[in-house]
């Protein structure tokens, strides 16, 4: 019975590591994907209809600020997220 | 999103928000990142995070208002955002929540629900410009 929870267990470790590598485009990527990128990615609770939260955020200048809230004003405001790399 | 906010500009106000760097140097660097010169480590400071943002906008004439979040990630944590993600609020409250990024990034999501607001821009073949993954 041991035996074969071991091998169970070894399967589906091999197949999570296939996929991860076909996802990241190959063992270093499934490393970094799982070392770096998982622990940062999360889902989320907001949804359709939430009120949308605020955060300060730092102009390009680097000195001045201003809220997310001060931009949402009569138009939609579209926020997209993201960085260089 | 540089086609979608030349498109819908006159409707909608556009944001985007530098985060945390999903691909930096002395984390999980691609090989696309270094062919396409992007080479930064994951920024310490925010003054590091300033100057990156500041190469990105220069580097693409990026058009939209920007913000760069804090190095205490907050609005990152609010809105759930790293790596890549779109929101459009209005009137206070989330109207279109995209799927987080890189897999369920579709910023045509976001065109479609500006087209069925506004109405569909629609672009010549020969002069219509690809929508490009990145921010």
């Amino acid at each position: 019975m041991l035996k074969w929870v071991g091998v169970t267990v070894a399967v589906l470790i091999v197949a999570v590591v296939i996929g991860l590598s076909v996802m990241a485009g190959g063992l270093r990527g499934a490393y970094g994907m799982v070392r770096y990128a998982l622990p940062h990615m999360h889902r989320g609770t907001l949804r359709v209809g939430d009120h949308a939260p605020d955060a300060s955020l730092l102009a390009l200048d680097g000195s001045s600020r201003f809220n997310i809230r001060e931009r949402t004003g009569a138009k939609p405001l579209v926020i997209v997220f993201g960085s260089y790399t | 999103m540089v086609q979608i906010y030349q498109d819908y500009k006159d409707h909608v106000d556009f944001l985007t928000v530098y985060v945390r760097e999903a691909h930096p140097t002395d984390e999980w660097q691609m090989k696309s990142n270094v062919k396409e010169d992007v080479c930064y480590a994951q920024p310490k400071t925010l003054e590091q995070r300033v100057a990156i943002a500041n190469d990105f906008v220069k580097r693409f004439n990026y058009p939209t208002q920007f913000g760069i979040d804090d190095m205490s990630n907050a609005a990152n944590d609010a809105y759930a955002a790293w790596p890549e993600r779109i929101y459009i609020i209005e009137q206070g409250r989330i109207a279109y929540r995209g799927g987080m990024g890189p897999f369920n990034y579709h910023p045509e999501e976001a065109r479609t629900w500006l087209a069925a607001r506004y109405g569909e821009v629609k672009h010549e073949a020969s002069t219509a410009t690809p929508e490009t993954k990145r921010n």
